[in-house]
């Protein structure tokens, strides 16, 4: 069967995907729907981009073998440091996102291009209002996140903003800037929220979030915040050594007055549009919408590991039309009924005694010249 | 030549690895064990679980007046024949195959590596040979001239009417950052034979040998058992070891990455003496000259330990030839080789590591058109060559993985490595043409070893690591002047 890329391209496809990602009335979606668009994306992403279809050749996967969403290979992310991943001219992206750059010792940062902002705001704003919201009246929305005018490869930073402007009631508040976070400002609109008795969502990393615990520390806690409020965060720890979600929920939600289903992490990547968000303590489990499907894979064989078994996860997401479907992380989790436990990311280039890593190398003869 | 290693259970990453390491990683001379309140405890890089007894700072300071006073009963009680003898033969016996010791050594080496118990003999009997009495008797002599200066003053050859002594600190605290199969063993008997009390804090990667050798050296010998303390505790806590040892120690010896060299030398005190082994790497060289065979050479170089060891070559340059054509025959090597000596499991992370680094090459290959870089490899990512794209000096250390660039000529390649001065450790080399010039060069970036391709990964046993002597730098000499003199 030869499946041709959807007549149209790329902005036929990305207007059918809108329409399914914002009529979407929170139902599973059948295989053969997550298939069908699969399917498109695939091909237009085959036919567009030279180098993904010389790489799927050397795989032998083309529109001509891929019959299921899993047939189609997964990408490391690592290949976003070396090419663009665009269905499309790379002129024609209206974003750039840039990846932190630094896991894995790697020198160069990956780049996200992004053909269609709509889609992308689309597709987080529906699991957005579903997961984080879920159905409740609009929150006062504060970020902890610079903003993307100063932040403008930030993928975060483009996503708190167009969920600040798409769901935030009035007083809501970007307050972190390329200096930092506005600590003083966060305690005053808290205050105010307080004493409006307006819910209130706090968004930030959670890097942030253990920055906010440490400010608290100590001080006596305020009145609670007003029912419906939560907190969000998101990035983990990034191995920062002694850091520990739970125990800056511990520390921050009794002082807000919040119980531990009002926090809510949220797991995202640049390299992926779409989001999956879990609730309360520990490594829960990540729910997202039905346009994208993970798997935990075996990390040599890429086999699909059992469900409740460890593996590395590999995403689908059908808001990465615009790019590349199929994305292996360097994430280690397991998968169970569709939901993800995220159980952290592979450490990077091993360390190995002697032998080092030459990133490693040359930042010591860097530390040795400076 | 020694055999490079081989797992028994090859295979995916997906097989199953050898079980975690849970064995005892402490030897602790002096320590009252009731007294001990809690354990450390962290997970391996295999999934096994370390432990250590936390010592408080009282614990600390007391093990090390314990082995100091042993080291310094043990300059009074023993000849350095006889530390040779009982040091030697604990060494041995963690590499004797018909010793229990021998066997657990390779049992807790395979669990902690995720190596099969017959790969880490093998490693084990490797990394042996410079253990041996005749090996380490050699390397005192050559590095002493007369090594008895470490047991009573000696006259000195060439100043009639001068004696001389030497003596290491009498306590010393190792730092064992490293994971390089028997790299702590080593360390310790260089202080051994530098006559110092040893305090060691092991890697929680490869806990379990040095505690191994410090308990075969105390049944060989209880007095030289004494002498030597090594525990484990997690790096980044403040344990009162840390600053109980370190301020103790007369010579502090690191070994291990910058960030663990940047944390020790923030500890020491200012009149230690401070000696690093920090990260280094290997590099291969094929001349225009190389003869065919080169690459079955370097390939045994490659797989000896798995590209952990600073001597690993991680970089193959070829000179006035083709990458691509050299990749290749690397590629075919490393699969001859593979059959040979199929290689241990890898590791979810080296695994994800493998992939990560070719589908960057790849995808770089892919989108430059022209001259494009080129992977080679199996599926099962258990060797890798990324061969071609533009030149250059990143590498990482992944199991059997090299990056293969073409060079124009030896001038080309000494700029190229410039930025790695002082980090490279060994060049192994083929070929003639424009070897005095690569072996100036190198003596130029510090590179403390040329050697022919095939012998990189086995260095001789006086080899001066890092380009430093073995012993002296941990001794401390004192000049008897006569009145005649």
């Amino acid at each position: 069967m030869t499946r041709a890329a959807a007549p149209g391209g790329f902005p036929s496809l990305a207007a059918d995907l809108k329409e399914a990602f914002t009529t979407w009335d929170g139902a599973p979606w059948p295989d053969g729907r997550f298939d069908e668009l699969a399917l498109r994306a695939f091909a237009l992403q085959f036919e567009t981009n030279a180098p993904y279809r010389a790489w799927c050749r050397a795989r032998g996967a083309g529109p001509g073998t891929v019959r299921s969403w899993r047939d189609v290979p997964p990408v490391p992310t690592a290949a976003f440091r070396a090419v663009d991943l665009v269905a499309g001219p790379t002129d024609a992206a209206a974003l750039t996102f840039l990846t932190s750059g630094t896991t894995g010792g790697a020198a160069r940062r990956g780049r996200h291009l992004v053909l269609d902002p709509g889609l992308y705001r689309t597709s987080l704003r529906a699991a957005f209002r579903r997961f984080v919201l879920a159905g409740a009246p609009p929150v006062r929305i504060l970020t902890l996140v610079p903003p993307p005018t100063a932040a403008p490869h930030s993928s975060l930073s483009w996503m708190l903003e167009d969920v600040r402007q798409a769901f935030g009631a009035p007083g809501s508040r970007c307050l972190a800037g390329a200096e930092g976070i506005d600590w003083a400002a966060l305690a005053a609109a808290l205050a105010a929220a307080t004493a409006d008795g307006s819910p209130v969502a706090v968004l930030g990393t959670t890097l942030a979030l253990a920055a906010w615990a440490d400010r608290r520390e100590g001080a006596t806690g305020g009145p609670p915040l007003p029912p419906g409020s939560l907190v969000m965060d998101t990035g983990g720890t990034k191995g920062r050594a002694g850091l520990d979600r739970d125990a800056v929920l511990d520390c921050l939600l009794p002082a807000l007055g919040l119980d531990a289903d009002r926090a809510v992490n949220e797991f995202g990547m640049t390299e992926l549009l779409s989001q999956r968000y879990a609730r309360g303590r520990g490594p829960g489990l990540l729910h997202g919408p039905p346009w994208l499907r993970t798997a935990a894979l075996d990390p040599v064989s890429l086999a699909p590991r059992p469900d409740g078994e460890e593996g590395i996860l590999c995403h689908w997401d059908l808001a990465n039309a615009g790019s590349v479907l199929a994305v292996l992380t360097e994430d280690r989790g397991v998968v169970e009924d569709g939901t993800v436990r995220w159980l952290g990311r592979t450490p990077g280039a091993p360390p190995r005694g002697c032998s080092l890593a030459t990133a490693e190398l040359l930042a010591a003869q860097e530390r040795q010249d400076a | 030549m020694p055999e490079p290693p081989a797992a028994g259970r090859a295979g995916p990453a997906s097989a199953k690895r050898p079980d975690p390491p849970s064995g005892r990683c402490w030897h602790l001379p002096g320590l009252d064990s009731e007294a001990v309140a809690g354990e450390y405890e962290a997970t391996t890089e295999t999934g096994g679980r370390v432990r250590a007894p936390r010592l408080t700072t009282a614990q600390a300071i007391h093990v090390a007046s314990e082995v100091r006073a042993a080291a310094l009963e043990a300059r009074r009680e023993r000849r350095l024949a006889e530390v040779l003898d009982a040091a030697s033969r604990a060494a041995g016996r963690l590499a004797d195959p018909g010793d229990p010791a021998g066997r657990e050594a390779a049992d807790v080496l395979g669990r902690e590596l995720g190596w099969s118990a017959a790969a880490s003999g093998r490693t084990l009997r490797d990394m042996a040979e410079v253990w041996r009495r005749d090996a380490l008797a050699d390397l005192l002599e050559r590095e002493l001239g007369d090594p008895a200066v470490l047991d009573a003053f000696r006259p000195d050859p060439d100043r009639p009417g001068r004696r001389r002594r030497a003596l290491g600190a009498p306590l010393q605290f190792l730092v064992l950052s490293g994971n390089v199969p028997g790299v702590g063993v080593t360390a310790l008997l260089r202080g051994l034979l530098a006559r110092s009390g040893l305090l060691a804090r092991v890697s929680a990667r490869e806990p379990g040998l040095p505690a191994l050798f410090a308990r075969l050296l105390a049944q060989e010998d209880p007095l030289l058992g004494r002498t030597v303390a090594v525990t484990w505790w997690p790096a980044d806590e403040a344990a009162p070891a840390w600053e109980a040892w370190s301020a103790r120690a007369g010579t502090v010896v690191v070994y291990g990455g910058a960030e663990a060299v940047a944390g020790v030398r923030a500890r020491v005190g200012a009149a230690a003496d401070l000696l690093v082994y920090g990260p280094r790497t290997g590099i291969a060289v094929l001349l225009p000259d190389a003869p065919p065979g080169t690459a079955a050479a370097l390939a045994r170089d490659v797989c000896a330990y798995e590209q952990r060891g600073c001597v690993s070559p991680r970089l193959v340059f070829v000179v006035g030839g083709d990458a691509l054509d050299a990749g290749a025959a690397v590629a075919e090597a490393l699969a001859a080789e593979a059959a040979r000596r199929p290689p241990p499991p890898l590791s979810s992370d080296e695994a994800v590591r493998i992939r990560a680094v070719r589908a960057e090459a790849e995808f770089a290959g892919l989108a430059q058109g022209a001259s494009p870089g080129r992977v080679f490899g199996p599926e099962d990512l258990s060797w890798t060559v990324l061969a071609g794209g533009e030149p250059g000096i990143a590498s990482t250390a992944l199991p059997r993985t090299v990056w293969v660039h073409a060079v124009p000529d030896v001038a080309a390649l000494l700029a190229l490595l410039a930025p790695l001065e002082r980090r490279i450790q060994a060049i192994g080399t083929a070929g003639d043409r424009g070897l005095a010039e690569l072996a100036e060069g190198a003596a130029a970036l510090g590179t403390s070893r040329v050697a022919p391709l095939g012998r990189l990964a086995w260095p001789p046993a006086d080899w001066r690591h890092e380009g430093k002597h073995q012993i002296l730098p941990l001794l401390s000499w004192t000049d008897w002047e006569d009145a005649a003199g």
